[in-house]
């Protein structure tokens, strides 16, 4: 008996400590619910006690048969509720859907009735004013372009170039050798300035 | 997967939580309203369920969330009177005169002081004493360390040590 005194004392001591397993803390509540406890233990009793009596604390009798009742009426509500919006989300959805439909082929509709030529002068005598001088500033531009061009063909002439040599070349009938050829050519950096002030010029 | 987890999972634990719930509130019908109404709201949102990853933890935290919202809604917090019927029926035992008395002292002693620790050392000790609790598990469901949870443990125990070795010396 004392040698289990013992015992229950080291392993209250762990208790302390909180070195206890679940277990070892069972073992301590049911040796302190048993009378005769020695008196260096005793005062410890109504700590253990105090404990296994908060674990009888239970729900009461009728505490089940009341939250079946209420998961079932909570079960019936959501059944309900279904039923009274399913209707009336149909109905929302189809004439969304109408909707919809309509509104959509009510612009395709408009798009295609859209005149391709829209009259935006009423006075003929305007238009046409209004068409020559478009076609007038149009036959300008071209004009200055062709004074341009013109130029640009006089300045090559004027370069006086010695055309044989550049027949000569064969640029008529260009192979890969022909190119490298051209490309050390002493003759070839003249021709390719020639190109490019033609180009610049007939580009302003 | 959802209702048989409500009636394997959920449900086996009514009396766990009902007691967590008890311990905050300290009154039989307000711990089952509690109780009643996460069940009611768990059973009303099954789809979430597989979101949650540890349920039982998840359960435990919301009854204490629960019960921790409604002793603040109580205006008036009712006092601890220990109930006399189950007294009379716990101390039906052979303990000297003498010794019941100083048990029932220390009873109501020990009620007071687990009502004056600070909430996490009395979840926790209500956790493992009562429930008999894994550290691991309080550590889930409390959402803490296992480390506080034992040092809060630790704190509690020692309160009570504190209190019993005070009165067996008086």
């Amino acid at each position: 008996m004392a040698n289990h005194n013992r015992q229950i004392e080291t392993l209250l001591n762990k208790y302390w400590n909180c070195e206890t397993s679940v277990q070892e803390e069972k073992e301590l509540r049911e040796y302190f619910s048993q009378p005769g406890l020695p008196e260096e233990l005793e005062q410890y009793a109504s700590l253990f006690t105090y404990i296994e009596k908060e674990q009888s604390v239970t729900l009461s009798a009728g505490f089940d048969q009341r939250l079946e009742t209420l998961l079932k009426e909570a079960d019936r509500k959501k059944y309900v509720t279904i039923r009274i919006f399913a209707p009336v989300l149909r109905i929302a959805a189809s004439v969304l859907l109408i909707g919809g439909l309509g509104i959509s082929l009510f612009f395709i509709s408009r798009q295609h009735n859209k005149p391709w030529f829209v009259e935006t002068y009423d006075d003929p005598n305007a238009a046409l004013q209004q068409a020559t001088y478009a076609l007038e500033k149009l036959s300008d531009a071209l004009r200055v372009s062709e004074e341009a061009s013109i130029q640009t063909i006089q300045t090559i002439d004027n370069l006086d170039i010695d055309w044989t040599t550049l027949d000569s070349l064969g640029l008529d009938e260009v192979t890969a050798d022909s190119i490298t050829s051209v490309a050390t050519d002493d003759d070839t950096p003249k021709g390719g300035t020639i190109l490019s002030i033609g180009k610049r010029e007939g580009s302003i | 997967m959802s209702i048989d987890s409500f009636h394997t999972i959920i449900l086996p634990l009514k009396d766990k939580l009902f007691r967590l719930a008890y311990s905050i509130v300290k009154d039989q019908a307000e711990a089952e309203d509690i109780l009643q109404d996460l069940l009611l709201k768990l059973w009303s949102r099954k789809e979430e369920w597989n979101g949650i990853e540890n349920l039982e933890a998840y359960c435990f935290r919301a009854t204490k969330n629960l019960a921790l919202d409604k002793l603040a809604s109580l205006t008036l917090r009712k006092t601890v009177i220990p109930d006399s019927e189950k007294e009379a029926l716990y101390f039906v035992d052979t303990h000297s005169p003498h010794h019941e008395m100083v048990r029932k002292e220390q009873r109501t002693a020990i009620l007071r002081s687990i009502e004056e620790l600070p909430e996490n050392q009395r979840l926790v000790f209500q956790l493992r004493e009562i429930e008999g609790m894994s550290y691991r598990e309080i550590a889930e469901v409390l959402s803490i360390s296992e480390e506080l949870v034992k040092v809060s443990l630790f704190r509690a125990r020692k309160r009570m040590k504190d209190l019993l070795t005070g009165y067996g010396e008086s």
